[in-house]
């Protein structure tokens, strides 16, 4: 099966490589564009994976927005689930003197799953103490420093860092409750000490899980689609992917047909010594899947290594899942482009071979 | 027993006022060990004649049989099997697989059949054939006698036990053209086969056991061997 097709390709070593080498490109590009979708997911959604929950409860006001979103801790202790977690949450740029950033401060509670592994430094304990996400130190910010917020007279003091803490694109500082409460509603307020912005349950079972009145239980990845700006880049990602996949199958079909449309008289004569049309579509099927699977590998290769090279300002997280699933649809669509090819092949009359 | 034969064979193209009866009624029958040349003016009906032989083209009317087996009972993928099993075809030089070499040109036949010749046969053929030194070389490497032996090679190589050759000496000077006949004639005389030669070359005739002439589809046997040539 693969003699006709390896022989062929040995013998055209530059027409092939041509081949090769657009099949390379897309794949390439298809590899990084996936990347690219993955790592820019990360950045909205990582600190919400590392909770590892299955559901969250905002009001149903909020329209999905922990932002907006405002309840209790009584709203909480209302609510019979296996495991859960209260979170506040607010929006702040943070600046330690030197450098400015957009962080996004959880108030939590130490003894609650949300609570960060801690990479560097050490736990919150004092008041107004943070862990913070690592990208901060990326970003010219170290244990120890002190941080004004835009939108409060409160100083936090960074007292160790985590990793995977992003949500919605601004690292993440943890804190506790009070902390929160303080730089949310000030120092002298009494009111709102109970106020946090969402519950984060862990049960498999959240069907059976009843809350208050005006509260809407969502699952995890519900509430991920409905970050600001987060589908929109999924679905242009995805689709730019997509639309690579339609491409790269048109362009192996217009490639496979050129050379075989070349080669009608050359399959005449094989057709008229008897070899079949099963042998010489299975020949075709497996050049095309050489071309696909080597064009495949090095854009991967290529990929891996541009993504290992690029500043990490620059969102690519390459997941290996996805990229083999992406990798063996472009090798299954790159063989239905050779349909048509086959489908000329059939239809070759061996008598025009011998001719008159 | 004949190996080849054809009953009240008909071959008509097209209809209407276009239509060319290609082949009338053509009666004939060929033993192992023949070799019988086909001659004729342009357009007579040679390579309609081949074709229907070699299970290319399905004649209007009338049986091809072929080792018992009558083609137009069976399917396109027996007709194909016996093709690839029974018969050996030698085309026009530019026939060959361009991206193979030569000794992969008969390698390709080991893919998809079994029973080709071994390899010490193999090796016989090559010396016969003077392309032993050309093994390694592709197509586009080679002058159009060596091309056509090659051919020629490609077609013995399956153990055919019809050959079939359309104006194989075409593309030659007349030297190389006599040895290929002479070559031809070997091979069905050791192996036993029959073989049909179609030719525009009167001197070739010489080589060959029987001789038909066509003539507006009409195929007549040349009787007296050594009248051959003066007939014709
Ligand atoms: N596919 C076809 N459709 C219509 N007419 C055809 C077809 N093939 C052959 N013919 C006609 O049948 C007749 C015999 O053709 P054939 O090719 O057998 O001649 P030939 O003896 O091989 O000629 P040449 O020596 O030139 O090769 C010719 O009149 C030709 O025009
Ligand atoms: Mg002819």
């Amino acid at each position: 099966m693969m003699f006709l097709a390896w022989n062929e390709i040995k013998k055209n070593k530059l027409r092939f490589t041509l081949i090769i080498g657009v099949l390379m490109l897309v794949s390439y590009l298809v590899f990084f564009l996936s990347g690219l979708a993955t790592g820019l997911q990360n950045l909205n959604r990582e600190s919400v994976d590392k909770w590892q929950a299955e559901a969250i409860v905002l009001t149903e006001e909020s329209d999905k927005s922990m932002n907006q979103s405002s309840l209790t801790i009584e709203d909480a202790e209302a609510i019979d689930a296996k495991e859960l977690a209260v979170i506040g949450q607010i929006n702040a740029v943070a600046g330690n003197g030197d450098v400015k950033t957009k962080v996004s401060l959880f108030g939590i509670r130490e003894d609650e799953f949300i609570m960060p592994n801690v990479t560097e430094g050490k736990v919150f304990t004092g008041e107004n103490e943070v862990i913070a996400s690592d990208v901060l130190q990326d970003e010219g910010f170290k244990i120890g420093d002190e941080l004004q917020l835009s939108s409060s007279e409160q100083i936090l003091k960074i007292v160790g860092f985590t990793d995977n803490a992003r949500f919605n694109a601004a690292p993440v500082l943890y804190g506790d409750l009070s902390t929160f409460h303080r730089v949310k509603f000030g120092e002298a307020d009494e009111l709102n000490l109970t106020s946090i912005n969402a519950i984060v349950v862990r049960d498999d079972n959240i069907e059976a899980i009843t809350t208050g009145k005006s509260l809407e239980l969502m699952q995890v990845e519900t509430f991920i689609e409905n970050l600001p700006g987060y589908t929109e880049q999924s679905l242009t990602l995805n689709f730019m992917i997509y639309f690579l996949f339609v491409i790269s199958a048109v362009i192996v079909a217009i490639f496979l047909y050129v050379l075989t449309v070349q080669k009608i008289s050359m399959f005449g004569v094989m057709k008229a010594q008897g070899i079949s049309n099963g042998y010489l579509a299975r020949s075709v099927i497996a050049q095309t899947f050489l071309l696909a699977a080597v064009g495949v590998i090095i854009g991967f290769v290529l990929s891996l290594i541009t993504g290992a090279l690029l500043p990490s300002a620059v969102p690519v997280a390459f997941n290996l899942i996805t990229m083999s699933i992406y990798g063996l649809v472009l090798i299954v669509v790159a063989i239905m482009g050779a349909v048509f090819s086959i489908l000329t092949i059939v239809r070759i009359d061996p008598l025009k071979a011998i001719g008159g | 027993m004949a190996v080849l034969e054809l009953k009240q064979v008909k071959k008509t193209f097209g209809s209407g006022h276009k239509q060319v009866e290609a082949l009338k009624e053509i009666n004939f029958s060929a033993d192992k060990g023949e070799l019988i040349a086909i001659i004729g003016p342009s357009g007579s009906g040679k390579s309609t004649f081949l074709t229907i032989v070699g299970g290319l083209l399905t004649p209007t009317s009338g049986a091809v049989i072929i080792n018992n087996k009558n083609l137009s009972d069976i399917s396109e993928k027996e007709r194909s099997k016996i093709r690839l099993k029974e018969i050996g075809f030698v085309l026009q030089a530019s026939n060959l697989v361009p991206f193979l070499t030569v000794a992969n040109q008969l390698k390709l036949l080991d893919q998809v059949k079994k029973g080709n010749m071994t390899k010490s046969q193999l090796d016989d053929l090559y010396e016969d054939l003077e392309i032993g030194e050309l093994r390694t070389k592709y197509p586009a490497d080679l002058s159009g006698g060596e091309r056509q032996r090659v051919a020629i090679a490609k077609a013995l190589y399956s153990n055919p036990s019809i050959i079939l050759a359309d104006e194989p000496t075409a593309s030659l000077d007349s030297d190389r053209a006599y040895e290929v006949m002479e070559l031809l004639k070997n091979e069905t005389k050791r192996k036993n086969t029959t073989t049909i030669v179609v030719t525009h070359d009167i001197r070739l005739v010489d080589y060959c056991d029987k001789v038909y002439k066509m003539t507006d589809g009409v195929l007549l046997q040349v009787n007296e061997r050594n009248d051959k040539r003066d007939e014709v």
